[in-house]
């Protein structure tokens, strides 16, 4: 006889098959770390200066004016003001006429239009090629799905004449690309500019990727969260612009990072009705309604910016010169110390190669952790600064191809910089005496 | 060019269609009264309001907050279930913080059932439920809840299951019950006894109950909202899941949360992790303080989970008596906000109207047209076998203010007129 609570636990495995592989997650674990070790925070991507004034005002006004009816459902594909004046801002930005009912959508961040792309989009034996190093969720997201995730490296061309390397250094071999795309390609996933390379691929470069999706018939899920922030004069192409491509992609954007608001969880997509309408099966079955409150916030920031845009106070034209100088710092620091950084030209993210710090943290042969996990993970206990190894966006198959490099963040107050810069000083120090 | 290949993936074949699409089309004309979708046009409790105020003005509130839910969101849910529980709640890994009920619903579907399962729902049932159980492969399984009174039903108490008839509906490929208390569409509040019967088939047929206790507080006089979790055996094999958006009168903010054993947990956090990673830091912040508010009143009569209900117990005696006065019959739910209508004693002749759709819908859109009333017909909640036993009922939605249900009054009473 069993008593009552032994007979009532699950006898067989309770989790969905849809689950397996995916359940190791690095931002659990580097987030908890940085919370309990760190005193400088160069790890996850997310600023720690103030979102813009106009846009919390606009949340603020939002709150005060007289309807309550801002706490209740709005329209499940997105709230009418904001899906509206993204059709209007992203009508100029790509050359053609947008419907806001049916070719715009919104997400709760682009982590969920992402999820809505690929659960709309892949089908199990699907594959979908993946450029790395990746944001890491593109590949259990694509298997959860069902799909294959397939790889495809940019590999970096160090410049001649002792340049120092740029994120425009490291490019797909085309030949190597082309050899990616089969009768069983669903998907090409294009993240740029790229986290965490900060790469932003050239007209060039993105008529390759488009040229293989339109003669393979392969969508295109086009990762554009950091798309103002490009450096240097760099333009950020849209690949939906380019020819045969606007019926075949899918382009994710995010207030949270167009407006340094990752907490407010509102991203989008914007393509063709007869892709969004399949994401919006997907949303109208997994969540259906995005808050509200902060739509209209968001709104209400791209009014602002409709009206000021290509003009010095556009908030997109005043972030990315604010980052590009804080780039500027970071590169400044790293240098300073002999870690050797790969110049950015987009995103707040900024790749180094830690090679001359590696006496401090040991290699341990057939440790089942990449070097440059245990340096990170080192790094954070030891001197409070935290930073994410560059292993974490590659695919478990390659992640001892680039053992040496970790990511940092560089959309923080002056304060923060100046602080990571005092550690890697004394680090310095500490190993030169 | 080529033709396009590119279609809806399979999961979702099917899925696209939606009751609300042809319904809330009204929701945008003024002229219309509408009492049809489950929208709050109450205010909710001003230091809800204020608490998210307070926090749009704290700087570090506007970025990634902690993916499972915001710690002190997270401690609080913990606080509140622990007292109406009884037990121990973790709330690192008891708990996961998701968008809306909803989000709850996905989470706990997509991490626990798969291709090869079947899935019990009760008709009627929150629309959701059937298209989340395909899309995640599996197979929905329905029960209907029956009148008693040979469909002579003055309360929802009057629905039951019969329970030789659910007994028969579990096999060794039932993964899981889906079961909601306080009920939408009827509003029953399954008593001790209904919820052991439940119980007891989930023991025996080692299943797992989705228990989607969104309208927990709003039970009226002489009801009691019983946690399906807190019986024997339960708590191993049950997620309990809440909604911000019906505690609070706050469906805009769209938070919820899942409630249960960590090694059930777990997997929704691994869905979650692979969906949308972390919901909206400030609105989980406001509604964490909102919470330890009532929390430190739970013992009080004021404390807002109850004077809500209180609230609107009196808006569905009023309903109920406009309906009652304009020659329809409504079954009075014991909980939640919403009340259904028995159509048929009004008698109106709707076969000339061509549609092959169930007569609720006609009846509601006719009702939409000639008296400026909207409502959702019950049919919507149904499985493909049962709208014939639905079709004579609509849904009406009570948590309006007012001015709403006057307007509605003057439309009741004048109904007869023609």
């Amino acid at each position: 006889f069993l008593s009552h609570s032994l007979q009532a636990k699950m006898s067989r495995q309770v989790q969905a098959r849809r689950l397996e592989g995916i359940d190791k997650n690095i931002w659990v674990e580097f987030v908890k770390l940085a919370t309990t070790y760190s005193k400088v925070n160069l790890g996850q991507g997310f600023p720690d200066f103030p979102a813009p004034e106009f846009l919390t005002e606009a949340f603020r006004r939002a709150l005060g004016g007289g309807s309550h009816m801002l706490h209740q459902y709005t329209r499940a594909f997105g709230h009418p003001p904001l899906v509206k004046v993204l059709a209007q801002f992203f009508e100029k930005l790509l050359g053609r006429d947008l419907d806001p009912m049916t070719n715009v959508m919104v997400t709760v961040g682009a982590y969920q239009a992402l999820f809505c792309c690929f659960q709309a989009l892949v089908d199990e034996g699907d594959e979908v090629i993946i450029i790395e190093p990746f944001f890491d969720c593109y590949e259990p997201m694509v298997k959860m799905a069902g799909g294959t995730p397939v790889f495809v490296p940019l590999r970096p061309n160090p410049p001649k004449d002792g340049k120092r390397m740029s994120s425009a250094d490291w490019q797909l071999d085309p030949a190597e690309l082309a050899s990616k795309f089969s009768e069983r390609t669903k998907a090409i996933v294009l993240n740029s500019p790229n986290n965490p390379l900060g790469k932003v691929f050239s007209r060039g470069e993105l008529g390759l990727i488009a040229e293989l999706c339109v003669k393979h018939d392969v969508l295109c899920i086009s990762d554009e969260v950091y798309e103002w922030l490009v450096y240097d004069g760099r333009q950020h192409i849209r690949i939906a612009s380019l020819q045969g491509m606007w019926d075949r992609t899918v382009t994710i954007g995010s207030a949270g990072k167009t407006f340094s608001v990752t907490g407010w969880k509102v991203g989008w997509v914007v393509g063709p009705d007869r892709l969004l309408q399949h994401l919006r099966t997907v949303h109208q079955n997994s969540v259906y309604h995005c808050a509200t409150i902060a739509q209209e916030a968001v709104a209400q920031g791209f009014q602002r910016e409709l009206m000021l845009y290509g003009k010095p106070e556009s908030y997109f034209v005043q972030l990315p010169k604010e980052l590009q100088q804080k780039r500027d710092w970071l590169v400044q620091s790293l240098d300073g110390v002999g870690m050797k950084p790969i110049i950015p030209e987009g995103t707040y993210f900024l790749v180094a190669d830690i090679s001359p710090f590696k006496s401090d943290v040991p290699d341990v042969p057939n440790s089942d952790e990449p070097y440059d996990y245990r340096f990170a993970k080192w790094m954070v206990k030891n001197k409070g600064l935290a930073a994410i190894p560059l292993s974490a966006f590659y695919s478990e198959a390659h992640k001892n191809n680039y053992t040496n490099f970790i990511r940092f963040c560089f959309a923080k107050e002056e304060a923060t910089l100046k602080a990571a810069n005092d550690i890697l000083q004394k680090w310095k120090q500490e190993k030169a005496s | 060019t080529m033709p396009f290949r590119h279609k809806n993936t399979r999961r979702i074949e099917g899925l696209d269609s939606n009751v609300w699409v042809e319904f809330t089309k009204v929701a945008a004309d003024p002229s219309i009264v509408n009492l049809g979708q489950g929208l709050p046009d109450i205010s909710p409790p001003s230091y809800v309001k204020e608490e998210l105020a307070k926090v749009a003005a704290v700087d570090r509130l506007n970025q990634y907050t902690r993916s499972f839910g915001h710690s002190s969101l997270v401690k609080a849910l913990s606080q509140v279930y622990e007292k109406v529980c009884g037990r121990k709640i973790d709330p690192l890994t008891d708990i996961l913080v998701t968008v809306g009920a909803y989000g709850s619903l996905f989470s706990t579907i997509q991490a626990l059932i798969e291709e090869g399962d079947e899935v019990i729902i009760i008709e009627p049932f929150y629309e959701c439920y059937e298209p989340m159980v395909k899309m995640a492969g599996a197979k929905p399984v329905f029960i209907p809840l029956r009148c008693k009174n040979d469909g002579n039903s003055a309360s929802s108490a009057d629905w039951v299951l019969d329970p030789a008839e659910l007994a028969n509906k579990f096999n060794s490929k039932t993964k899981a019950i889906i079961l909601n208390t306080p009920h939408n569409p009827i509003g029953k509040v399954f008593t001790r006894e209904e919820l052991q019967v439940i119980a007891d088939l989930c023991i025996k047929h080692d299943t797992l109950c989705i228990s989607d206790e969104v309208y927990e507080w709003l039970v009226y006089k002489g009801n009691k909202h019983i946690k399906i979790a807190t019986l024997p055996g339960m708590w191993e094999r049950t997620v309990t899941i809440g909604s911000a958006g019906k505690t609070y009168s706050v469906t805009g903010w769209k938070l919820g949360w899942s409630i249960g054993p960590e090694y059930l947990i777990k997997h929704l956090q691994v869905v979650h992790q692979n969906t949308l990673y972390t919901c909206p830091t400030p609105l989980q912040e406001a509604l964490a303080q909102a919470f330890w508010i009532d929390y430190k009143r739970m013992d009080d009569p004021d404390c807002y989970f109850y004077s809500l209900s209180r609230e609107l117990e009196s808006k569905r005696d009023r309903m109920a008596q406009l309906l009652k006065e304009a020659g329809l019959k409504p079954v009075v739910p014991d909980g939640g906000y919403f009340m259904i209508v028995d159509v048929s004693t009004l008698n109106v002749d709707l076969s000339d109207v061509d549609e092959k759709q169930p007569y609720d819908y006609k009846f509601v859109k006719w009702m939409i047209a000639s008296k400026k009333l909207s409502a959702i017909p019950l049919s919507a909640f149904c499985g493909p076998e049962t709208k014939k036993q639905f079709e004579k009922y609509i849904r009406f939605c009570f948590i309006k203010k007012d001015s709403t249900i006057d307007a509605a009054e003057v439309i009741l009473k004048n109904w007869n007129k023609q």
